[in-house]
């Protein structure tokens, strides 16, 4: 999911981190004194999620977690994220300076879609409805991250429609798993701090 | 605030023993009989297929050579010039590597063209060539397979050694929920004196 360093152009890279600062600043307008520890502690469990490897099938592919990081903190994922990712090309190089503005939308805005498509089924929903719409949520921020990922790479000459294939194809394990996941974080969070859910108003 | 804590210990301790793997690619080279030797994989070992190795001229950036990856992740060409060499790997999915071998170590590795190294050696001390009754060339020779053979197992070493460095340690992941925490109070610092 992280894209290298020299490998898209200046045009990519730079409107990359035009939309990156743009959703950093709805985010951080968002972001009030009491909502600043939810960000934090969702933005370590991002941090942390890229290193727990799944060895499903012949591909390498890691947990991403922007599903569940979108659906609590709607546009606040953004800066969340770009912490987390900042860090994480600092200490391990994944990903890298240069691209961290398309990597940290790529990741984040299927964060917010999934915020607005399933935060309310999520907090208003019953048991099985907070489930599922969690679930999905987990779904939507993988595979919403594997076209944007495929669409970054499209301007590097490689064909869309080959490149998406391979990406979703091999992330489709890691979204049933990333879903699985962000259903029972959701719904734990909604039984023992159920305002949680809110903080992304 | 209990509750952060809690989810953070859960966290943590779920995800410390499988600090092993994540999706970025390594590039690692070395030089044998002359040939450059190439060894890809990503984070987590697996190999990297079928990924595009360009060989570039250092400085000039002009390319010298391309190819791809065996199914051992692995590629090897001869040289087609001793200068430094800067090595490209383009992985699917926007991972890229990177590897430099320099000229000495081309050189090192005997069979590119190396005559301005070794001709002034044996011009300087004429006189050692009398004292051994095997020819100096039929020597170095010799010398050259036992030490090669005797380096091997240390090569790989080094490999994994240099596999294990890139690899994310437990006080790199400590160190960046601590940067995350210690930006949070930065944050909240600021947010409360306004």
């Amino acid at each position: 999911m992280h894209i290298s360093e020299g490998i898209l152009s200046g045009a990519v890279l730079a409107s990359g981190a035009l939309l990156t600062a743009g959703g950093c600043a709805i985010g951080l307008k968002k972001m009030t004194n009491e909502r600043i520890p939810e960000v934090a502690v969702l933005s370590s469990a991002f941090f942390v999620a890229s290193l727990i490897h799944v060895p499903l099938g012949p591909a390498s592919v890691h947990l991403i977690m922007n599903g569940l990081v979108g659906v609590v903190l709607g546009w606040m994922a953004f800066p969340s994220i770009l912490v987390a990712l900042l860090l994480q090309a600092l200490l391990f190089q994944y990903g890298g300076i240069t691209v961290l503005g398309v990597n940290t939308f790529n990741m984040a805005m299927p964060a917010v879609l999934s915020y607005y498509l399933f935060n309310f089924l999520v907090r208003r929903g019953n048991r099985a409805v907070t489930y599922l719409a969690a679930f999905l949520a987990g779904m939507t921020g993988v595979g919403g991250a594997a076209v944007l990922l495929a669409v970054s790479l499209v301007t590097t000459g490689e064909e869309f429609t080959s490149v998406a294939g391979v990406v979703v194809i091999t992330h489709l394990p890691v979204m049933v798993l990333e879903g699985v996941i962000t259903a029972f974080s959701v719904a734990f969070l909604k039984k023992v701090r159920p305002e949680i859910l809110e903080v992304g108003r | 605030m209990k509750v952060y804590h809690w989810i953070l210990t859960v966290l943590l301790v779920v995800t410390l023993p499988s600090v092993v793997a994540a999706h970025r690619v390594n590039l690692f080279g070395y030089v044998e009989n002359g040939r450059v030797v190439l060894d890809a994989y990503f984070v987590d070992g697996t190999k990297a297929k079928g990924a595009l190795v360009e060989v570039f001229e250092r400085g000039t950036d002009k390319r010298l050579l391309q190819g791809r990856t065996d199914d051992n992740g692995s590629f090897s060409f001869r040289p087609p010039a001793p200068v430094d060499l800067r090595i490209v790997l383009t992985a699917s999915m926007g991972h890229r590597a990177e590897y430099t071998i320099t000229r000495e170590e081309l050189l090192g590795g005997s069979g590119v063209s190396n005559e301005g190294v070794q001709g002034g050696e044996t011009v300087s001390e004429p006189s050692r060539r009398e004292v051994y009754s095997l020819g100096e060339q039929e020597i170095e020779k010799v010398v050259e397979r036992v030490v090669r053979r005797e380096l091997g197992p240390v090569k790989s070493i080094l490999l994994k050694i240099q596999e294990a460095h890139t690899r994310p340690s437990v006080r790199d992941v400590l160190g960046g929920v601590g940067y995350i925490l210690g930006l949070m109070g930065v944050a909240m610092y600021f947010k409360r004196r306004k």
